[in-house]
């Protein structure tokens, strides 16, 4: 089932002179928005957990050509062979970062179940009637003492890498696993043991040898729900991790403070010799730059420091004892490393900030849908939206932005519970990259209420031929 | 074990309660129970640490294979069990369904 039918041909060199690359993906991120397509469908992650519908959770394939009858609809649904999985991010057994190991394809898409830690593989070569080819279950997982599977990277040298969140138990200390791309057996644990407590999200930059990894909580603290005395038991984190790449150690721990508690998602700029990067501070409600500010002579790392800088003031609500925080729970960087988006999930907007200035973000365009500042008809004539947006994917041409609504099933019941009842919808932004505006598409709406099992929740989303969280140059 | 669900409005208003009767062998959980008779009660983990299966204890006994560890302190003195790693230990009366997990984080905020 290997994807690489040479694998030996592998690191040629990075030359890029020539005008073909033999393996995955792009030569660098402009050739990925020169080369790319507008995206026909979109890979979504759809759960029932947390709500009384008895089915399994599922890969729902969205319609996303303008042209076809079915457009937004979903149109196929995968469905995994357990329930109670909570399906939440995924990624792909090979990317940009195999541009060079000629005979990779990127085919074969790893869907981790949060909750259940069964790590499934699902081959996307029938683009519109995904298989699930191979199941790695809980307790295979559980015997490297790693629980709570999150991101996941195809890495060079044909092997996959995933943030686990927990041990066993889902206690900490969490980790990393790796597996083989080959046949995704697991290959072992990246990491030693002890580098990390926390983790989350992780984004690497090889050219810069560095990770940078972030930190949600204990799974055992974050699955049941948010409760405020963990946050006071300082069971949140709030640090971002600085690896030495090559290595897999932790060279320097950075402490986000106060305004920095739970850093989620980390995105690098895409251009490999950048050493600039984004993570949002979700309870916060702040968004943190991070930075390569100094290597000396023969440091395999740089030193890396990270500054707040945007700051999302709380709302008064009159229904709310407390200002609403915005939560920022996601952001992304376009391909072309022009813009930040970001989502108040809480609030109910979605933002995009001009990063030309990296260390200065400045606000160029501001959409408002659901959530609980935002309309909750965005679209006249359409359902009522629940949640404010949330998981974010944008067009490689960086021209059309698209979300989902739900967080994480026992989150969203809190916070929205209407949405288990009427399920999360998708929505659609036309983005304009030369005038830094962005306007909700009337015409969009994918509705995950109506699925044939009851209404679903909807999460992390992706395009079959890479997207603006999954590629990484080497 | 009988599992009690609520759902569902009565024409009188009050909330409607279902309950089925549940025959579990010794040493299972209640969720294994519970699927071996084609009833289902919400699950994630299946190792105590997520809590999707939260249950109320109405009547009876439970044990644990594993510590009950998505629980706090408060949630088990007032009732609460997870059905994924409780074993019932007599008859048991358990109330189940997503909106029991529910119950035991509200917004913080609101």
């Amino acid at each position: 089932m290997s994807d690489a039918e040479n694998p030996d041909d592998a690191h040629a060199g990075h030359d890029h002179t020539g005008h073909d690359h033999e393996g995955p993906g792009y030569a660098t991120p402009q050739a990925a928005i020169e080369e790319s397509e507008p995206e026909e469908l979109a890979y979504v992650m759809c759960l029932y957990v947390g709500t009384d519908v008895e089915a399994p959770d599922f890969l729902g394939v969205v319609d996303l050509d303008p042209d076809s009858d079915t457009y937004a609809e979903v149109v196929n649904r995968v469905e995994m062979p357990n329930m109670g999985d909570e399906l939440h991010h995924f990624g792909w057994n090979a990317c940009s970062s195999s541009c060079h190991v000629g005979g990779l394809e990127r085919r074969h898409l790893v869907i981790p179940g949060q909750r259940s830690s069964r790590l499934h593989v699902v081959d996307t070569k029938d683009r519109q009637n995904p298989e699930i080819t191979q199941v790695i279950e809980p307790e295979e997982v559980f015997e490297y003492d790693l629980s709570a599977p999150h991101t996941v990277h195809c890495i060079p040298d044909g092997q996959i890498l995933i943030s686990m969140l927990g041990d066993a138990d889902g206690e900490l200390p969490g980790g990393f696993l790796q597996l083989d791309e080959s046949d995704f057996s697991i290959s072992g644990r990246w990491d030693p043991p002890g580098e990390i407590e926390m983790n989350y999200d992780y984004w690497y930059q090889p050219r810069r040898n560095v990770m940078i990894s972030s930190e949600w909580a204990a799974p055992q603290t974050y699955y049941p729900g948010f409760d405020l005395d963990d946050v006071e038991a300082g069971k949140y984190g709030r640090q971002l991790h600085v690896w030495d790449w090559e290595a897999g150690t932790v060279e320097q721990t950075l402490d986000l403070g106060e305004e920095g508690m739970i850093p989620l998602e980390v995105r690098f700029l895409h251009s490999p010799d950048h050493a600039h990067g984004y993570v949002g501070a979700a309870l916060s409600s702040n968004v943190f730059h991070f930075q390569e500010t100094e290597r000396g002579p023969g440091e395999r790392v740089g030193h890396f420091e990270a500054e707040k800088v945007i700051d999302i003031e709380p709302r008064e609500h009159e229904d709310w004892d407390m200002p609403v925080p915005g939560l920022v729970t996601d952001l992304l960087v376009s391909m072309d490393d022009r813009y930040l988006f970001f989502s108040n999930w809480l609030h109910g907007d979605v933002r995009m900030y001009d990063i030309s200035d990296p260390s200065n973000p400045r606000l160029a365009d501001q959409l408002w849908a659901g959530g609980n500042f935002g309309p909750s008809h965005p679209i006249e004539g359409e359902r009522e939206v629940i949640a404010g947006p949330q998981m974010l994917q944008l067009s490689l041409d960086g021209e059309r932005l698209y979300w989902t609504t739900s967080l994480f099933s026992s989150w969203d019941n809190q916070f929205y519970p209407e949405e288990a009842e009427q399920g999360s919808v998708m929505l659609k932004a036309d983005v304009d990259p030369r005038r830094g505006t962005m306007e909700l598409d009337q015409d969009f709406l994918v509705d995950f209420g109506e699925m044939p099992h009851g209404p679903a929740r909807a999460h992390e989303i992706r395009w079959p031929d890479g997207d603006c969280t999954s590629d990484v140059w080497q | 074990m009988t599992l009690v669900r609520e759902g569902g409005e009565k024409g009188d208003g009050g909330e409607e309660r279902r309950e089925t009767t549940v025959e579990a062998e010794p040493g299972e959980s209640v969720v294994e129970a519970a699927a071996q008779a084609d009833e289902h009660v919400p699950f994630g983990c299946l190792t105590g640490a997520c809590g999707t299966c939260t249950a109320e204890l109405l009547d009876g006994e439970v044990r644990y294979r594993r510590p009950p560890r998505a629980l706090k302190a408060r949630h088990i003195e007032s009732g609460y069990v997870l059905a994924c790693v409780a074993v019932p230990e007599t008859d048991c009366r358990l109330r189940v369904g997503a909106s029991v997990q529910a119950e035991l984080v509200e917004n913080p905020w609101k």
